[in-house]
């Protein structure tokens, strides 16, 4: 490892002493030791290869900015995760800008294909053959909008009360629906 | 593919641009301090010291805040000339410096304005400090972003956000030597908050100028 990093940092200041068979070897290893890098983060071949380009054009103008006295991995890394993140941050801009709005396709989807849910109008009958308490309290619930907490203020109950009460109403319903 | 990359580092190595080596960013620092100190002394002379420096400078609190301001300036240039580098010149610990700079100029801040027994008279003139702030901080601005653009910060916000605060740090410090005022409440309200806003000019002026 440590040979790797010498060898890398020997060749920038080859490179940067205008060894352009050293640059091209330093490219050539960056590249190499960057791919595995960007396959962990991107699933497509083709966006590595892209982002890849962009990144090794990125270090040649960043060049200037590096000396030998410094590893030379961790500020190529720096350079690819700005250009990554970069890269990440215009993609999903782009799907957020082409992206349509449901409302815009609504009229056009198919209808429902499964069953509508059960609502308080559908079993209204049943709901009134509860206890008036229980009665009360879904029909405030669930016709009304109101929450326990405010079902309970205004029937002089306790929330929890009315919870226990909604759902001994829940179970009586569910029997009486599926016999 | 592989074609591609081979394609593109063949023409990489073929572009003869040459580009000078970016200095070490202490030395780039440097630089900046020694210049704004040239340029501040040049701005008192034109513009004249405070005629009752002799006695200001006896209150300690003064000079202490003084230091303070000045140590705000080092560090924010330190630090900006830090994130010019994409990997901080792997001195990532350094770039925080104006954190506990900011704290201690707080704190002197807090003990200057306890000093003030017998509170100073507010000066009549408000929002004219900010602007002569803004006009002496204009070159030191110019100069910081012009150097930091030749770089490749990958913190391009912070970088810009904090070489503002340099730069109006310098202009502080010149109203302070200049304008005859020992009100901390005026102090804090048209200089130094202003510089913190300039700061946060500067985080969104870094993205337009030092993006690359």
């Amino acid at each position: 490892m440590a040979k790797i990093t010498k060898t890398l940092e020997t060749l920038m200041r080859q490179a940067l002493d205008g060894d352009k068979c050293a640059y091209a070897d330093l490219l050539r290893e960056t590249a190499h030791f960057l791919r595995p890098f960007l396959k962990q983060k991107l699933s497509s071949k083709h966006d590595v290869e892209d982002l890849l380009q962009e990144i090794l054009l990125s270090i040649h103008k960043a060049r200037h900015t590096y000396n030998d006295l410094r590893p030379y991995k961790p500020w190529a890394y720096a350079i690819a995760k700005f250009r990554l993140l970069d890269y990440l941050r215009t993609r999903y801009a782009d799907h957020l800008r082409f992206a349509i709005e449901v409302s815009e396709v609504e009229n056009t989807l198919h209808e429902d294909v499964t069953e509508p849910r059960i609502s308080y109008e559908s079993i209204n009958g049943e709901i009134f053959k509860l206890p008036e308490k229980q009665a009360l309290i879904l029909q405030m619930m669930h016709q009304e909008g109101y929450t326990a907490k405010e079902v309970a203020e205004k029937i002089s109950m306790t929330e929890t009360a009315v919870k226990v009460a909604a759902h001994r109403a829940y179970k009586t319903l569910k029997r009486h629906l599926e016999e | 593919m592989m074609d591609t990359i081979e394609q593109l580092i063949k023409t990489l190595t073929e572009d003869d641009t040459k580009l000078r080596p970016a200095p070490h960013p202490f030395m780039q620092s440097l630089k900046w301090i020694v210049a704004a100190a040239a340029y501040l002394a040049i701005a008192l002379v034109f513009s004249g010291l405070r005629p009752d420096i002799m006695h200001v400078i006896e209150n300690k609190w003064f000079i202490v805040e003084l230091v303070a301001l000045f140590g705000i300036f080092v560090a924010t240039s330190v630090s900006s000339s830090l994130l010019a580098f994409p990997d901080l010149h792997q001195k990532r610990i350094i770039t925080f410096a104006p954190i506990p700079m900011f704290a201690l100029f707080l704190l002197v801040i807090f003990f200057a304005w306890s000093a003030d027994n017998l509170p100073a008279f507010l000066p009549e003139h408000t929002y004219e400090c900010t602007y002569c702030i803004m006009i002496v901080s204009l070159l030191p601005a110019i100069w910081t972003f012009y150097s930091l653009r030749k770089y490749a910060s990958i913190h391009y916000r912070l970088a810009g956000g904090l070489a503002l605060l340099s730069a109006s740090s310098i202009g502080a410090l010149w109203l302070r030597l200049y304008e005859v005022n020992d009100s901390i409440i005026h102090v804090v309200e048209w200089h130094y908050l202003p510089m913190l806003v300039v700061g946060f000019i500067g985080l969104w002026l870094g993205e337009i100028i030092l993006k690359w």
